[in-house]
């Protein structure tokens, strides 16, 4: 029951995260609604024609529009990492925290913003160069970002990273500034002014992964695999009661000899269940949130992802790990109380 | 023996495999308050049958069973009579392995509704009645075949029981630990006024009962009575020697047994213990 509960926190705590952490990602440039390519399932995988946000930035309503193209890009010892690509007018750049150095100047060219963890992890600093895709970019400043992914991102001039991969005139997402963000009748009717200009789709940043293919597709599989941990742990405690049962027939037919009822046998069998899965949880908690900080300390996860176990999904996995454990355990209860004395008496 | 009923078979029989093997064959008996019975009989006379019968773990596939008059035939009056009524002690112990000696004593009161204090209480006058109250927080393990009897005992008498069922109580144990285990028992059993009905296929243990019950294939073939005179003899407390880890229970003997114990000390000790039970 601990192993399974563990599983279903960091697996569960997994999936989650990556949503999470995408949209935290986009919270951060503090953007009201993103505007993707309509029907391509990859998240990176469509392009908007920059041409394009002249006319978005005409509808009553937006504030201020901005590109960005995003891409994994190879870096120095063939790591890959998130490259972004900002123009220089962009209201991003006004929103970056810096930790250290400054903004490129608009008209720099092959410099860079380096997120605090990768150049914590690669060992760079304001001055050093990074590579990306083949080319020297000098960092001019490192971010102080809050969200796992915008902490390990290299961010470029939009022309720079647009050069570099063959997609001059393109971003991947629009964010959309409102003049009134609470105002959701406002929201709606920007939405389908967008929509209306070309083959786009428009939601709100938080919930934009929300229709997305890939993430539901990685949402459902490791959610399926996390339920399974979990089902497999009921299972294991209903085979272990089971097993204690057949094991101690003989105990339970000198219960019932003592005079134990059945319901009071099934009682006390069903409470077993419950510390069984009590304690499991409470051990599963613990391999959870380790797990969790284990997958997080491996680079090639935590570069893109905190798994952080949150609160509710520990108390939820906690409630339905008990609650299924004692439901579990009412079957080789029932066994139990089926056993005759006699015959349970008389078993070496 | 006693004019009132306790418990009554009437026509009791038992078979095992469809019919195939006849364990009990039309038995009647009676056994009134405050009898010692003895079971005799050969290997697979039925002996062990009749005694789960009679507590109810067995059902008998015809007659009828009485207690105190009335026909018991649902397993829930059953298992209330042995919770309440019947204390049961069996030839191989059966005590928990992983619960203390204590432990094993209460565990016969769970569903009695007596409190966690009331339980220890009743508990430690229990071990202290078997002689084994500096043994209580020791596994079953840790105690010798004597003392493992001796909480059998304590647990089959916590609930103050009308009924005593012993089958082969002394049969794992050596003849000096036998001696001691049956003093205890037929001391608790006069000095509480229960019935004490106990199988056994060894006459002279056996003869320290006021009635046997002679078993062969499943049928009850004798009963005899113990003579007057011999019943007066057993009616006195038993002179057993107990060895020091041993250790006689106080509220039966509270002074050296050889120099006799005062009945009258002996019962009231006892009743209290009832009472407080």
């Amino acid at each position: 029951m601990a192993f399974a509960v563990g599983s279903f926190i960091t697996l569960y705590g997994l999936s989650r995260s990556v949503h999470e952490n995408v949209e935290r990602s986009f919270d951060e440039h503090g953007t009201d609604l993103t505007v993707k390519r309509r029907g391509i399932a990859e998240p990176f995988g469509g392009t908007i024609p920059q041409e394009i946000i002249p006319e978005i930035k005409k509808i009553p309503g937006v504030e201020d529009v901005a590109g960005q193209l995003l891409t994994f890009a190879a870096t120095d010892n063939d790591d890959n990492v998130l490259a972004v690509g900002w123009s220089p007018d962009s209201f991003y750049w006004t929103g970056a925290p810096l930790k250290a150095g400054r903004i490129p100047k608009p008209d720099e060219t092959k410099v860079a913003l380096v997120g605090s963890e990768i150049a914590r992890t690669m060992g760079k600093t304001v001055g050093d160069d990074i590579t990306l895709l083949g080319e020297k970019f000098k960092i001019v400043g490192l971010t102080d970002y809050h969200s796992i992914i915008n902490r390990n991102q290299v961010i470029v001039k939009l022309e720079d990273l647009q050069e570099l991969t063959f997609r001059t005139g393109a971003v991947t997402f629009l964010s959309i500034k409102l003049e009134n963000p609470g105002d959701q009748a406002e929201a709606d009717r920007v939405s389908q002014a967008v929509e209306a200009l070309d083959k786009l789709t428009v939601s709100p940043s938080e919930g934009m992964l929300r229709n997305d293919s890939l993430f539901g597709l990685l949402t459902a599989v490791s959610s399926a695999m996390a339920w399974v941990a979990l089902f497999m742990g009921v299972l294991m405690v209903l085979n272990t009661l089971l097993m204690a049962v057949l094991e101690r027939t003989r105990e339970i037919g000198i219960l019932s000899a003592l005079g134990w009822s059945k319901e009071r046998i099934m009682l006390a069998l069903v409470i077993e269940g419950f510390i069984l899965s009590a304690v499991g949880s409470v051990v599963g908690i613990l391999l959870g949130v380790a797990g969790s900080k284990f997958l997080s300390s491996i680079p090639s996860i935590g570069r893109y992802v905190a798994v952080e176990p949150t609160i509710p999904l520990i108390a939820i996995t906690a409630i339905a790990a008990v609650v299924l454990g004692v439901l579990g355990s009412f079957y080789p209860a029932w066994v139990a109380t089926r056993a005759s004395p006699a015959e349970a008496l008389e078993r070496a | 023996m006693t004019s009132s009923h306790l418990l009554q078979l009437e026509h009791v029989n038992h078979t095992f495999d469809a019919g195939r093997i006849v364990a009990l064959r039309d038995v009647n008996l009676d056994f009134g308050e405050g009898e010692s019975v003895a079971i005799l009989g050969a290997s697979g006379s039925g002996k062990t049958t009749l005694i789960l019968v009679m507590c109810g773990i067995r059902t008998p596939t015809s007659g009828v069973l009485r207690w105190r008059g009335e026909p018991i035939s649902t397993l829930r009056q059953w298992t209330d009579l042995r919770r309440t009524e019947i204390g049961i002690v069996f030839q191989d112990f059966n005590l928990f392995s992983t619960l203390t000696a204590a432990e094993n004593v209460e565990v016969a009161m769970f569903g009695s509704g007596a409190s966690t204090a009331e339980r220890k209480r009743r508990v430690e006058e229990a071990l202290d009645t078997v002689g084994l109250a500096r043994r209580a927080t020791h596994l079953p393990q840790e105690l010798s075949g004597g003392e493992r009897q001796r909480v059998a005992i304590a647990r089959s008498i916590i609930n103050n029981p009308k009924l005593i069922l012993a089958d082969e109580p002394t049969g794992n144990l050596d003849s000096k630990n036998a001696a001691a285990i049956l003093d205890l028992m037929f001391d608790l059993q006069r000095a509480r006024g229960s019935t004490l009905i106990m199988v056994s296929h060894a006459p002279d243990q056996a003869r320290r009962c006021a009635r046997h019950v002679n078993m062969k294939d499943g049928q009850v073939v004798d009963q005899t009575f113990a003579p007057a005179r011999r019943m007066r003899r057993l009616r006195e407390p038993s002179r057993t020697r107990l060895s020091q880890s041993q250790a006689p229970a106080r509220a039966i003997h509270p002074h050296h047994p050889r120099r006799g114990v005062c009945r009258r000390q002996l019962h009231h000790a006892l009743r209290l213990v009832a009472q407080c039970a």
